[in-house]
């Protein structure tokens, strides 16, 4: 398809425009356009730029449908391509406007800036061989630039090619010797050759790289505390990798004074005396009876560091017997006098040890009965505060070791001896959830709250508690205190991409059977994290111009990981099992919708209503860029991205319907099995999918996986149980290949002769004490079609023994999903032993625990702050 | 308590101890977008556990280098460098260690001598005491002036500044 020719002058015109387009001299461009389409009306290229520009008017639509036609019309046109491409990036499509610029390439292949976008674009998707040949044609057409340089070798690193990254920079630094020694970029760009050295296992020239640079001698890495750091690592490889004694020697020495003077910069850096102690062949993780004295003489070098607690809190750790005794009164007395709440956090870990926790629980007793039996405090007596600080200790610690009444008394009377300080209702927040009252828990943590309104971090956790009992609403209303004025809460968290907060809000939602809800806010996660990705955009050409080198580099590796977040895996096993439970009960997407006529549910109303409100006030654009069309003054820039869409399914209705659910939550594990391998919920929720969209080898692979890190799992069992049957009642055999690989695969589980029934019994007898066995154990009797009692019959053996709580509510949850006649039995039996729990209670005893907290005066007036620290 | 640089994989834990902490928001993007600069600021965290949801950022200091506005290729001029410190948050169960002093005193070291500060500023509430008393009576901050409706919900701010010594 040739291009029409344009005149001599039209191609002024148009470079006019070009021109225009980039000076967003929008109206202009569009006159200029329109100027040359009248007398070449099937010209591409001015048709392509006049779609620009409409969409950059808000005329998203009519511009990219204008934008297309010109691309047909002149196909071989760099502009159309790069136009093109414009669009696609705006609408994050990464991959395709990449294709669109290479495209653009082909016929125009030294432009500039086409070239610089294809480089970040190869940089987004991680297209690293295409990204060497690009920078190096960028480097071709400027030589001159330094940043062009720096931007090759990153490439070459990031593609692997090290030696070629290394030549680079080796070359830079050879025209850069003159900059001075006082260069931020210079040094960041040395500190970035000597991690490429080592990433190369040239240990040795990397650390003599770093000294011939050193800052102390005159060199120009300025960081001293990175470039010491660094040069640790690479003295503790190269001892690693070295045999030979004499020089291992000489690196512990060169290696020895490096710590100590890291130390003398931070005497509070934990892997810092890591590093010292292991630099002596001491693993402080694991010290032995053999070095324990040589440790301990080390960390004491560092008491004397007035300031630093590090040393004294690592010495707990390594000491033992009479010495831990010796060490621990001291600190002890020194942060209970001061008061600092977050001792028992520190103290923690020091529990594995259950030797150490005993004196520690006997030495706070000690100071508790010494201050209780203590003549009545005078006032300038500092006791008092260490009186209550120690019995804040105290209940923390017996709350932590289940011993919940315990915990509950000591804080009664420490709230009658300071009925003003947060930290004891807060406690008492945490020891109710832990004897599973949610709901008692709530109450206690908005009574710190009253005590300190003007505090976020207990505004956010009593929100966060409300919603561990259930009350969305009030929960919304606490967080809405300090989010911005006039949204409402989820709005304004969602933005800000409240993790904490759409997990928690999301679980509830689930809790509560509103899975509709529920999704909603999981896919809000799906969403912060698509967001994460798109972030890093910006920084691939800036990094390159700034020469940030090694947290940029850093940086795209942790994009690649990012979805191994917790809360990301949280959200994705959630996603996929109502997904699951959606596509094996049909009938459940259904029920889930409003039902117009018998609008009894009025907190559930409520609650969509108030979605309703949200996803409005959350998109004051909605529906703004279309339809304003005909009115708008159609001159203002409004960029290229595209307007938000207004959400047509706030309450997430229609997503519950939706016809391909298995189809949506493989979506949603894309790329799991590989970021988090040794993830079992991660395998079981790929095996739910897998099984039910029959994909046979993906589902018995990772149980397989699954297998391999935990064979005994509960979840294991009932899912090696489920492949079994599913495939054994298949109504006709696998075909080969599959079929015996299949046969195979699930034998090397389960071998073939062992009936489930045995299987299944096996497994019970292995784990009689185990609640969640047990369940597991039901879950499969009921695959193999037992009788209803009988599978009842099971589960209350539970009871039997004393067991966790969570587990009990396990297993009344399936007691209720199998629509058990025992259920109240079982809550009764439950309810009566958990005394200070409300879990078990009957639903209409909870709604009205519910509604007294609403009803207990949870006023919005907010209590006097009582400190204001940092 | 563990001190020790800012990683990039610190970013999700920090923008969660900000949320908790502060009434100022910063999403992940702002967070990032600060990265290049804060590589050399503290940052206190205690080992985190697996089964936690957010890594355990206790507190951080955002701090960074002024930039100054500079056309690609082109040399800066009359650019005299400088830090800010955008935003300090300690979790509220951390307080009364000191972790705000040492957080402060490892930025500023860095702001002086990697990066040749003139000086460091920031901004306080002017109800916020403890951290006025931290920042002048510790740190050795001054007042330079009061910044009126500095913060979005109208209230004043105290401009303060500490001059490093070369």
């Amino acid at each position: 398809m040739a291009p029409p020719p344009l005149a001599q002058k039209d191609k002024k015109l148009f470079a006019d425009l070009l021109s225009q387009y980039e000076n967003r001299q929008l109206s202009k461009g569009r006159k200029t356009a329109d100027q040359i389409l009248k007398k070449y009306p099937e010209h591409g290229e001015t048709m392509c730029m006049k779609g620009l520009i409409l969409v950059h008017l808000g005329q998203r639509d009519e511009g990219i449908n204008l934008v297309k036609e010109g691309m047909r019309k002149d196909l071989s046109s760099h502009i159309c391509w790069h136009v093109w491409a414009l669009i696609q990036k705006s609408e994050h499509k990464y991959e395709d406007a990449l294709k669109s610029y290479i495209q653009a390439l082909k016929f125009d292949k030294d432009n500039f800036n086409i070239l610089r976008d294809t480089a970040v674009l190869q940089t987004q998707t991680r297209q690293f061989e295409g990204l060497a040949e690009t920078r190096h044609n960028l480097l071709r057409l400027r030589p001159f630039n330094r940043h062009h340089w720096v931007g090759l070798a990153v490439a070459y690193q990031l593609n692997g090619n090290l030696a070629e990254a290394k030549q680079i920079l080796e070359y830079i630094e050879g025209f850069l010797r003159n900059v001075g020694s006082y260069d931020v970029e210079f040094s960041e760009l040395l500190m970035y050759h000597v991690r490429i050295l080592e990433d190369m296992g040239d240990f040795q020239s990397a650390v003599d790289m770093l000294e011939s640079h050193d800052r102390a001698k005159g060199g120009s890495v300025l960081d001293r505390m990175a470039g010491t750091e660094m040069k640790v690592r690479l003295l503790a490889k190269l001892k690693e990798s070295n045999a030979d004694d004499e020089q291992k020697t000489a690196w512990t020495e060169r290696a020895d004074a490096a710590w100590r003077w890291l130390l003398s910069q931070n005497a509070d850096g934990y892997e810092y005396y890591k590093g010292f102690l292991a630099n002596q062949g001491i693993d402080l993780a694991n010290v032995t009876d053999e070095n324990r004295e040589k440790a301990l003489e080390m960390l004491r070098g560092y008491f004397n560091d007035q300031v630093a607690t590090a040393p004294r809190r690592l010495a707990l750790h390594v000491a033992t017997g009479q010495e831990f005794k010796d060490l621990i009164k001291p600190y002890l007395t020194n942060a209970l006098t001061k008061g600092i709440p977050s001792l028992f956090a520190d103290l923690k870990p020091l529990y594995r040890d259950s030797l150490k926790r005993q004196i520690i629980e006997d030495t706070v007793e000690e100071f508790r009965a010494t201050f209780a039996t203590s003549s009545p405090p005078t006032g300038d007596s500092i006791e008092p505060t260490t009186y209550l600080w120690a019995l804040y200790l105290l209940a923390q610690h017996h709350s932590y070791l289940g011993r919940h009444k315990q915990a509950l008394e000591i804080l009664d009377i420490a709230i009658a001896h300071t009925p003003t300080l947060p930290e004891l209702y807060m406690t008492r927040a945490r020891a109710l959830k832990r004897a599973g009252d949610p709901h008692g828990a709530a109450r206690a943590m908005n009574d710190a709250r009253l005590l300190d309104g003007q505090d976020r971090f207990i505004n956010t956790k009593t929100g966060k508690y409300l919603l561990r009992a259930g009350m969305v609403d009030e929960a919304d209303t606490i967080f809405s205190k300090f989010t911005r004025g006039g949204t409402p809460a989820g709005v304004d968290l969602e933005e800000m991409q409240a993790m904490h907060y759409l997990v928690e809000q999301g679980d509830s939602y689930r809790r509560a059977g509103k899975l509709n809800l529920a999704l909603k806010k999981y896919y809000v996660i799906q969403k912060v994290f698509e967001s994460f990705r798109e972030d890093q955009y910006e920084f691939h050409q800036y990094s390159v111009r700034k020469t940030i080198l090694n947290v940029y580099t850093e940086m795209l590796k942790w994009e690649d990981n990012v979805r191994s977040h917790p809360g990301f895996i949280h959200a994705a096993v959630a996603t996929v099992q109502i997904w699951v439970a959606l596509f094996d009960d049909a009938t459940l997407g259904p029920s889930l919708q409003p039902a117009e006529t018998t609008a009894s549910d009025v907190s559930s109303k409520k609650a969509l209503n108030k979605a309703k409100k949200a996803a409005r006030k959350g998109q004051p654009e909605a529906d703004g860029a279309n339809s304003k069309k005909a009115t708008a003054t159609q001159t203002e820039d409004r960029g290229l991205e595209p307007p938000r869409l207004k959400d047509d399914d706030p309450e997430g209705l229609k997503l519950v319907l939706a016809e391909d659910p298995l189809e949506r939550a493989d979506k949603y594990l894309t790329g799991l099995s590989e970021l988090v391998p040794q993830n079992m919920d991660i395998c079981f929720a790929i095996y739910d999918v897998a099984i039910r969209r029959k994909k046979y080898l993906q589902a018995v692979r990772m149980l397989m996986r699954a297998h391999s890190l935990d064979s005994e799992h509960p979840d294991l069992h009932l899912r090696i149980a489920h492949l079994r049957d599913t495939v054994s009642s298949l109504p006709e055999p696998i075909p080969a290949p599959v079929g015996p690989v299949l046969a195979e695969s699930i034998a090397s589980l389960l071998p073939e002769e062992v009936s489930l029934e045995l299987f299944n019994s096996q497994y019970l007898q292995k784990h009689t004490s185990s609640p969640m066995a047990i369940v597991a154990h039901a879950k499969v009797a009921q695959i193999l079609k037992a009788p209803q009692d009988e599978v009842d019959s099971i589960l209350f053996t539970v009871l039997r023994e004393p067991v966790q709580l969570d587990h009990e509510f396990a297993v009344l949850s399936y007691l209720k999903d199998m629509k058990s006649p025992r259920v109240e039995e079982f809550r009764i039996a439950c309810n009566d032993r958990f005394e200070l729990s409300t879990l078990f209670r009957s639903d209409e005893e909870i709604a009205a625990l519910q509604k007294s907290f609403t009803e207990s005066g949870e006023s919005p007036d907010d209590g006097e702050p009582l400190e204001t620290v940092v | 308590m563990n001190i020790r640089a800012v990683r990039v994989e610190d970013l999700a834990g920090m923008q969660d101890c900000n949320l908790h902490n502060l009434p100022e928001n910063y999403t992940m993007k702002y967070c990032s977008r600060l990265s290049p600069h804060f590589i050399q600021t503290a940052k206190i965290d205690r080992i985190p556990r697996p089964d936690l949801y957010h890594a355990l950022s206790l507190a951080f200091t955002f701090a960074k280098m002024e930039e100054q506005e500079e056309p690609e290729g082109q040399p800066a001029t009359n650019h005299v460098p400088h830090g800010h410190v955008t935003s300090i948050s300690v979790m509220r169960s951390y307080r009364r260690l000191g972790l705000a002093k040492k957080l402060m005193l490892q930025s500023q070291e860095a702001m002086s001598s990697i990066y040749r500060a003139a000086f460091v500023s920031l901004h306080v509430r002017k109800s916020n005491r403890a951290a006025l008393s931290l920042y002048r009576d510790t740190l050795g901050f001054t007042v330079n002036n009061i910044e009126e409706k500095y913060y979005a919900d109208g209230e004043d701010a105290y401009a303060m500044q500490l001059t490093f010594e070369h």
